[in-house]
C-alpha cells in the first residue's frame, strides 16, 4: 500500500473510529434528523409534495456534507500543525503531492460515508413519491463535486493559514454565501443579479439540478451545463489545494 | 299619545333596519376549476360577489371568510392560520349598484367536512351580512409518514451516539 493510500485510509477511518470524527458525523446526522422531524411535526410542511421534500432533503444533505467537508479540510493541515504532527509528516519519505492526494482521497471517502448515511433519510421522506432514484443518482453526481470542492478549498486555506480557526472561518463564509440559494428559493433569485450568481455558483448549480430532475423530471441532457459548472468547481479547487499544499505553512 | 310616539319610533327603527339589511347582497360560489374530490394539500378557490343593492354608498366595507368544521363529533370553528393568507378585504367603498368580486384561495390542511361563509359589515352599519354557506369534504391524503421517518431520524443519531460512547469508553480504558 503506498503512502497516499495509507493517509487516505487514516483520514477516512478517522470519521468512524475517532471521537472527533464521530462527533462531526453525529452533527451531520443531527442536521438531517432535525429536518426530517420538522417535516412531520409541522402540519403544513407534512403536506408538501414528496418530490419537493426529497429536493429539500437533497439540498440539506449537500449543505451538511459541505459543512463537514469544510471542517475536515480546515483540519487537514492546520490541525496537524496545531497537534504538532505536520513536521514529522513532512519529513517522512512522502512527497507533498502524495500527502495531499491522501488527504483528498480521505475526504472523498468521508463524503462517501456521509452519502451512504443520507440514503435512509432520503428513503424515509421520499419513499412512495416520484423520482427518489433520480434524487439518489443526482445527489451523487452533483453533490460530490460541490462537497469535495468546498473541502479542497478549506484544505488549501488550511495549508497556508496559521490556524484551523482562521481557515475554518474563511471557508464557512464562502460556504454560507454559496449556500444562500437554499434559503432564498428560486423565486427570490429571479433577478438579473440572482441569475448571474446562479450561473457561477456551483451550489446553485446543484440545487437547480435537483429541482429540475426531482420535481420537474427534466432529462439528463438538460443538466450538462450545470454538470460542467460543478466539475469545473471541483477541478479548480483541487488545483488551488495542490498549489497551496506544495509549501504548507509550518508555523 | 306617548304610546303612539313609541310605536312610531319603533316602526322607524324597524324600517331603517330593513332598508339597511336589504342594502348588501352576497353570493358565494365554488370556483369551477376546483378539484371535484378535494384532498388534503389541494387548493380550492371560492368566488364571492358583494353587491350594494341600496341607495346609499357603503363606505369602509369589510368582508372576511370563515371556515367551520362540521365533521360529526368534531364541530368547531377553524383557525385559518395555515389554510389561507387571504382572510379579508378591508376599507372598500361600494357605490349603489356596484359589485365587489373577490376570490378566496384556501389550502386544504386537514381532512373532514367543512363549511365556508363570507361575512361583511361596514363602517356605519352594525349589521353583519352573510353569504349562503358552501359545504365540502376533504379526503385524507398519505403525507410524509412519521412511521418511516421516526425510526431513521432517531435511530441513526442514536447509533452514532452509541459508537461515540464505545469509542470514549475504549479510550478511557486504554488511558487507565
Amino acid at each position: 500500500m503506498n503512502a497516499s493510500s495509507l493517509i487516505a485510509k487514516k483520514e477516512r477511518s478517522a470519521l468512524l473510529q475517532n471521537q472527533r470524527g464521530l462527533a462531526w458525523l453525529l452533527a451531520y446526522a443531527g442536521i438531517l434528523s432535525a429536518f426530517a422531524l420538522l417535516l412531520i411535526s409541522n402540519q403544513e410542511l407534512s403536506l408538501l409534495d414528496n418530490a419537493q421534500v426529497v429536493y429539500m432533503m437533497a439540498g440539506t444533505v449537500t449543505a451538511a456534507g459541505a459543512l463537514i467537508a469544510v471542517i475536515m479540510g480546515s483540519d487537514a493541515y492546520a490541525g496537524e500543525r496545531e497537534r504538532g504532527t505536520l513536521v514529522p509528516l513532512l519529513t517522512a519519505p512522502i512527497s507533498t503531492n502524495e500527502l495531499l492526494m491522501g488527504k483528498a482521497i480521505g475526504l472523498a471517502g468521508a463524503w462517501g460515508i456521509m452519502y451512504l448515511l443520507a440514503l435512509p433519510y432520503l428513503w424515509a421522506v421520499g419513499a412512495g413519491g416520484q423520482n427518489l432514484g433520480q434524487a439518489i443518482f443526482y445527489l451523487g453526481l452533483f453533490g460530490t463535486p460541490v462537497v469535495l470542492g468546498f473541502g479542497y478549498l478549506a484544505m488549501a486555506l488550511s495549508a497556508r493559514s496559521g490556524s484551523v480557526m482562521s481557515s475554518l472561518l474563511t471557508s464557512l463564509i464562502v460556504l454560507l454565501f454559496s449556500a444562500s440559494p437554499l434559503l432564498l428559493g428560486p423565486g427570490l433569485r429571479n433577478s438579473a443579479v440572482g441569475r448571474a450568481l446562479d450561473a457561477i455558483n456551483p451550489f446553485s448549480g446543484a440545487l437547480n439540478t435537483y429541482d429540475a430532475v426531482i420535481i420537474d423530471s427534466d432529462p439528463f441532457m438538460s443538466q450538462l451545463g450545470r454538470l460542467v459548472l460543478v466539475l469545473l468547481w471541483l477541478g479548480i479547487m483541487f488545483g488551488v489545494a495542490r498549489l497551496s499544499a506544495r509549501r504548507p505553512a509550518i508555523r | 299619545m306617548k304610546q303612539l310616539k313609541y310605536l312610531l319610533a319603533g316602526c322607524l327603527l324597524l324600517s331603517a333596519t330593513l332598508v339597511s339589511a336589504a342594502s348588501l347582497q352576497l353570493q358565494l360560489q365554488p370556483d369551477p376549476a376546483n378539484p371535484a374530490h378535494p384532498t388534503m394539500g389541494d387548493w380550492m378557490h371560492f368566488d364571492s360577489v358583494i353587491t350594494n343593492s341600496g341607495q346609499q354608498p357603503i363606505e369602509g366595507l369589510v368582508a372576511w371568510i370563515s371556515l367551520v368544521e362540521v365533521t360529526p363529533g368534531k364541530e368547531q370553528p377553524m383557525d385559518l392560520e395555515d389554510w389561507s393568507a387571504h382572510k379579508a378585504v378591508t376599507g372598500t367603498t361600494l357605490q349603489p349598484g356596484a359589485t365587489l368580486n373577490t376570490q378566496w384561495p384556501m389550502r386544504l390542511i386537514q381532512n373532514g367536512d367543512y363549511r365556508v361563509v363570507i361575512s361583511t359589515t361596514d363602517r356605519n352599519n352594525k349589521t353583519v351580512f352573510t353569504s349562503p354557506t358552501l359545504q365540502f369534504h376533504v379526503t385524507q391524503k398519505p403525507v410524509v409518514e412519521s412511521t418511516r421517518i421516526l425510526p431513521v431520524a432517531l435511530g441513526i443519531p442514536l447509533l452514532i451516539g452509541g459508537l461515540f460512547g464505545v469509542q470514549k469508553f475504549r479510550h478511557q480504558h486504554k488511558v487507565s
